[in-house]
């Protein structure tokens, strides 16, 4: 038996436990936190929360909010609640499918330009021509093209979101692919595939996260910007654009169809905001430093 | 780039599945109205002399002509440019007349209750997006306590008071939210600058705490709040696309959203385009900028 005893398993904090710690000890990105779970809960459970949310009460319609209708019912007499519940879904699934879509994209992009530089300026050109657009711009008319559909509006903000996913990597890969790990690798006869995966895309991750983080707060955000536009999902939909949409002709008789959906976005987005700093701080060593204490913003 | 941005406008609108002028047409149109719309945007020809001819029209500036508008494309965008531009511009000073003040007061008072007023406000404010921030004004400032038209726009030939009013609340819609980002901007570069040696030794040898921030701190902080400042402007481009609607202000942005709704192809692609090229000039501008504020820029 060793004279030296080896550590109990629980003794010593994990890396990952710590990280958590150091995360969570800034009250903003816990409250970041609590309000991005609130609202991924929320549509998770929204069959469970609220009633069928195309069910049309045309007796009810534009009926105040009350007990019978917590946030009150829009001009076809459906209610808002179970509209704004399902929206939160429907933001929860644009805003997974857009990270999940550019992250695959811009990866293979990014690490296929970095890594080949063969293939970097071709890539690249593509990727800052995509940049050149201004998102929405370049939304819509990728939606103008494609219809309207949930998986389009999907298509359509990953599209947009992908180079400056790319960029990203890119930018990690060209200094990665230099150090002596890499050129050791190369020198024992390591496939480039096999470098890429085991050694280049793992110490590239952080930014990514970063930028992932980003990714689904203007994701949220440009799915409410198309649909309040009508060129998003189909107005039948619950999403919060659309509520919002509905609710610019009835601002007057009606304004909890903007007051309660734009809530719901605010609340999101900076739940979103928040927690992505958060991230940034932790994962960006310049700034890890600060993160571990305390901030006062 | 130019040549790039080009030729992703022009396979937007080879995206659509299916024919394109089928689809333009719609699912009832006669056989005869889709070969006239297929020869009227060329569609008979191979993908690369379309795409050859899109470049040697682009290079004489035509555009193409509108389906629904029965116009050339350019002149459809000449005749909505007007709000678009005059909105996006005053969007542009609210943003920096509210965030640069606001970022640097930020700094200046460094972990005081006015740095976390403005950065609480900043942060509530990239959170709200525009549209929203719009119909929150309609509500409040429009309808309820009626200082400002709820919506519509009215042209410079009925007088420039006139206009200013109607752009006052879709102006601030777009421009608050702008004016965050740039106010979160200015006090992080605020704050680096605000460490470095010579404004120690500027404090050292006696200046005054003011002259030590306005003009030797702010100055040197000026280059990545410009940078934000010209994003902001090609930023502020897309986000008049979204504010007009909910003031129903007949720019770019109408004519663009319209023409998705109608499927006017060209349109769409032409707006695309120019908003492209707008966005690519002001980044050029905001590049030579940092000439003028930061002498230590060279460009080769």
């Amino acid at each position: 038996m060793s004279a030296v005893a080896r550590p109990a398993p629980h003794a010593a904090p994990s890396t990952a436990s710590r990280m958590l710690r150091v995360f969570f000890r800034r009250k903003v990105v816990a409250v970041g936190a609590v309000l991005v779970l609130l609202t991924a809960l929320v549509g998770i459970f929204a069959p469970m929360l609220s009633a069928d949310p195309g069910r049309m009460d045309v007796a009810s319609r534009l009926h105040r909010p009350g007990a019978a209708y917590w946030f009150g019912t829009d001009d076809l007499g459906r209610d808002v609640f179970a509209r704004v519940v399902y929206g939160a879904r429907l933001s929860l699934l644009v805003g997974v499918a857009v990270v999940a879509l550019a992250l695959i994209g811009g990866l293979t992009a990014g690490l296929a330009a970095g890594y080949f530089r063969r293939l970097d300026n071709a890539i690249m050109r593509v990727m800052d021509g995509l940049m050149a657009f201004p998102a929405i711009i370049l939304a819509i008319a990728l939606m103008a093209s494609l219809g309207p559909s949930i998986t389009n509006v999907i298509v359509a903000i990953g599209v947009v979101y992908t180079p400056r996913v790319a960029r990203v990597v890119r930018g990690s890969v060209l200094v990665i692919r230099e150090t002596a790990y890499v050129e050791a690798a190369r020198a024992l006869g390591v496939t480039n595939l096999w470098i890429i995966l085991r050694h280049v895309l793992p110490n590239c991750l952080s930014p990514v996260i970063v930028q992932g983080s980003f990714v689904f707060a203007a994701a949220v955000l440009t799915e409410a910007a198309l649909s309040f536009l009508g060129v998003g999902v189909p107005p039948y939909v619950p999403s919060w654009g659309n509520i919002l949409s509905d609710g610019r002709l009835y601002l007057q008789q009606a304004p909890w169809l903007v007051l309660y959906p734009g809530a719901a976005i605010m609340i999101t987005i900076l739940g979103l905001n928040l927690l992505g700093d958060g991230v940034r701080d932790l994962l960006d060593p310049r700034l890890r430093g600060a993160a571990s204490e305390p901030k006062s913003t | 780039m130019a040549l790039v941005v080009a030729t992703v406008a022009f396979v937007l609108i080879h995206l659509a599945p299916g024919d394109p002028a089928a689809i333009i047409a719609g699912p009832d149109a006669p056989a005869e109205d889709v070969a006239r719309i297929r020869q009227s945007l060329g569609l008979e020809q191979p993908l690369h002399v379309q795409l050859v001819r899109w470049y040697g029209r682009l290079v004489q500036g035509d555009l193409g002509q509108s389906i629904f508008l029965r116009k050339p494309v350019v002149d459809a965008i000449l005749d909505r440019a007007e709000p678009t531009l005059l909105l996006t511009v005053s969007a542009i000073v609210i943003a920096a007349l509210l965030g640069v003040p606001a970022g640097v007061l930020s700094a200046r008072f460094h972990n005081t209750a006015t740095d976390q007023t403005f950065m609480v406000l900043a942060l509530l404010g990239i959170s709200v997006p525009n549209f929203l921030l719009g119909l929150i004004f309609v509500l409040v400032f429009g309808v309820w306590l009626g200082l400002f038209p709820v919506a519509g726009y009215s042209p410079l030939e009925d007088g420039w008071l006139l206009t200013l009013r109607s752009l006052v609340l879709p102006a601030f819609s777009l421009g608050l939210v702008q004016s965050a980002l740039i106010a979160r901007i200015a006090r992080s570069s605020m704050l680096d600058v605000m460490r470095e040696q010579y404004i120690t030794t500027g404090r050292a040898k006696g200046l005054g705490e003011r002259l030590v921030v306005y003009k030797h701190a702010l100055r040197n902080a000026l280059v990545p709040t410009v940078t934000v400042i010209g994003i902001s402007f090609a930023v502020l481009i897309s986000g008049a696309v979204v504010v007009e609607t909910v003031f129903n202000i007949p720019g770019l942005g109408r004519l663009v959203v319209s023409a998705v709704s109608r499927r006017d192809y060209p349109v769409v692609q032409g707006v695309v385009l120019v908003i492209a090229g707008v966005y690519m000039l002001v980044n050029l501008l905001v590049d030579l900028s940092y000439l003028i504020i930061d002498p230590r820029v060279k460009y080769q």
